[in-house]
């Protein structure tokens, strides 16, 4: 019987590993519901900002509170740059899903390798030192850089989710995700949505790099990886519902976590292909909860 | 003529890659990981049994309708981006497996692979051999897709609804298809083993996925000679900057970008393909007319 303080560990360890994870996998869901795409691109996406970061951080010696900002910005631009010269001379074609899968697989693949002219392949940190101090709570080893981690995972989701619901050009991508022609003629401009999400994944997907980056060695084709997690979530939370997607990240990761009790590390990736394989073909639609029934009131006689 | 053996060897692969996605319609990108299985079962053949390289070629073939057929009869069910997707998850899943197995070389790869034929002649009678292959290949799939049953193939590709109506029963017709393709994939594979020596699992990955992709695409889905241009034209153009004698570090993703950004030039400006025809309507239903407006998603 395993300890239950080993076992919370693992949970608390798996969710701070899944704190990027999370954020990775709504970029990803958020952009497939608003265009209709699997974007294959974000993992060159995911490369621009850590290497911007990385470049900013150790190269420039610029602080933190400059690197993060400007790689958030450089990140978003190429996305939106994607969106403009890409996909949508594409749209306008009238391209099939092979087409837009081979170009946003190609054009990642161009990224990454111009990384490794540019990087080399050696693993990078953002950091020089990977530690930051703990403190045990209740037995269980929680560092600051954890909790600095799951609020920023928190907080992005959060602003994420009042811009979506508050926001005018946050209710116009719900709408061109619902219906674009539709949307469009209401004065709505799809063009306008997709630049917004690529920007808005372009956000979320630095602070996962920085997340990520931070704590573990990253070569220019981590993110090839990282972007199957990404898809992963996304099938399992279903398409077109962004933070049950985040939420299928979380959950994906603790299994991996808890896995090591079970199975060799070495073959914890091969777990996340075995989802991915029963993912599409026993739950392509995502995984529904049973809807709770609302009983209407029922008219009394007389 | 290394690089001529390479076009040869990709020609069967990129050609039976067509069958399957250009001619039957079953967008999967899982095809290297048939490729990689007939290259491993022949590789481990050779180094523990000693069996003539004819025998483990066709072994590794055999695997390879094995395990097309086991990703076929799951995951045909679905189809679109929903069968991209599954195949590449089980593309990923068994070269992890690859990868991990001590016995297939881990990640340092698959060494010792026999040599069968040596000294000065080695690489003229491995291009006379693989250049046979691609031709028999090439062949072959034209007889097929121009006989009754590649009517059948374009009756189901297109309308597979009213291909079922008259009683055809298309999960058969896919199935044996995919078979058809992966294992002529599994051959490939077999030739790769005996001439390069060496297997590694990056050798198979999605990159890989992307590259017969695109020389199908490129070249021209659904066309006979489309696959044979596009394998030729990718691997030889990025060979034009060996001469300048760069370190490894530069020299492979130099070719990496070049690859690439001339894959992205011609999806511009040639989408249907350097042999396809112009016309919309005569493009596969995965490249043509397709809704990407984010309805009903």
């Amino acid at each position: 019987m395993t300890d239950p303080i080993v076992l919370l560990q693992i949970l608390w360890t798996g969710a701070v590993t899944a704190s990027s994870y999370v954020l990775l996998t709504v970029a990803f869901s958020l952009t497939q519901k608003v265009t209709g795409l699997w974007n294959f691109a974000q993992a060159g996406t995911m490369g621009v900002a850590f290497y911007a970061m990385y470049f900013l951080l150790n190269d420039m010696g610029q602080p933190l509170f400059i690197a993060l900002p400007a790689a958030a910005i450089l990140a978003g631009a190429s996305g939106i740059a994607t969106e403009v010269w890409g996909l949508d001379v594409l749209r306008a074609r009238s391209s099939g899903n092979l087409t837009f899968f081979i170009f946003t697989l190609i054009l990642a693949e161009l990224i990454i390798y111009i990384l490794t002219l540019l990087f080399g392949t050696e693993p990078q940190t953002l950091f020089p030192s990977i530690l930051s101090p703990v403190h045990i709570i209740g037995g269980i080893a929680i560092g600051d850089w954890d909790l600095w981690a799951v609020g920023i995972s928190v907080s992005a989701l959060v602003a994420l989710q009042l811009f979506l619901r508050v926001s005018n050009d946050g209710q116009f991508l719900i709408a061109v995700a619902d219906n674009a022609r539709l949307a469009e003629l209401y004065g709505i401009s799809a063009r306008r949505a997709y630049c917004v999400t690529a920007a808005i994944a372009g956000v979320l997907i630095t602070l996962a790099m920085y997340l990520f980056g931070a704590r573990s060695g990253i070569t220019p084709n981590s993110p090839m990886e990282l972007i199957l997690t990404a898809v992963i979530g996304t099938l399992l939370g279903g398409m077109g519902r962004v933070f049950m997607g985040g939420l299928a990240s979380l959950i994906l990761a603790l299994i991996q976590s808890y896995s090591v009790l079970v199975i060799g590390s070495r073959w914890q990736n091969l777990l996340i292909y075995g989802f991915l394989f029963i993912a599409i073909v026993v739950f392509p639609r995502g995984i529904h909860l049973p809807r709770r029934r609302v009983r209407l009131p029922v008219a009394q006689p007389g | 003529m290394s690089v001529a053996v390479m076009i040869a060897i990709f020609i069967i692969l990129a050609s039976s890659y067509n069958l399957v996605i250009g001619y039957g319609g079953l967008a999967t990108v899982a095809h290297p990981i048939f490729f990689a299985l007939g290259a491993y079962t022949a590789g481990l053949l050779a180094i523990h049994t000693g069996l003539s390289a004819p025998l483990c070629i066709a072994a590794g073939a055999i695997v390879a309708i094995a395990a097309s057929i086991l990703l076929a009869a799951s995951a045909l069910r679905v189809s679109g981006d929903y069968l991209l997707i599954a195949s590449l998850g089980f593309q990923l899943g068994l070269l992890q497996m690859i990868r991990n197995f001590e016995w297939t070389g881990g990640p340092g790869g698959l060494t010792d692979i026999p040599s069968t034929i040596t000294g000065a002649a080695r690489t003229p009678a491995y291009l006379a051999i693989c250049g046979a292959v691609a031709a028999a290949t090439v062949a072959l799939i034209a007889w097929i897709v121009r006989g009754p049953y590649g009517r059948a193939i374009t009756a189901m590709r297109d309308e597979e609804l009213a291909f079922t109506a008259l009683g055809r029963n298309a999960m058969n017709l896919k199935i044996v298809l995919f078979a058809i393709g992966c294992g002529i994939a599994g051959i490939a594979g077999g030739l790769y083993a005996f001439y390069y020596q060496y297997l590694s699992p990056e050798q198979f990955d999605v990159l890989q996925s992307a590259t017969i992709l695109t020389m199908v695409v490129l070249g021209g889905m659904g066309t006979t000679w489309g696959p044979v241009v596009g394998a030729a034209l990718l691997l030889a153009i990025p060979q034009a900057i060996t001469f300048l004698d760069l370190p490894p570090a530069i020299m492979a993703p130099a070719q990496g970008i070049i690859f690439t950004g001339l894959v992205l030039v011609f999806l511009f400006l040639r989408p249907s393909g350097l042999i396809g025809t112009s016309g919309r309507g005569a493009m596969p239903a995965a490249l043509g007319v397709h809704d990407h407006s984010g309805e009903g998603t």
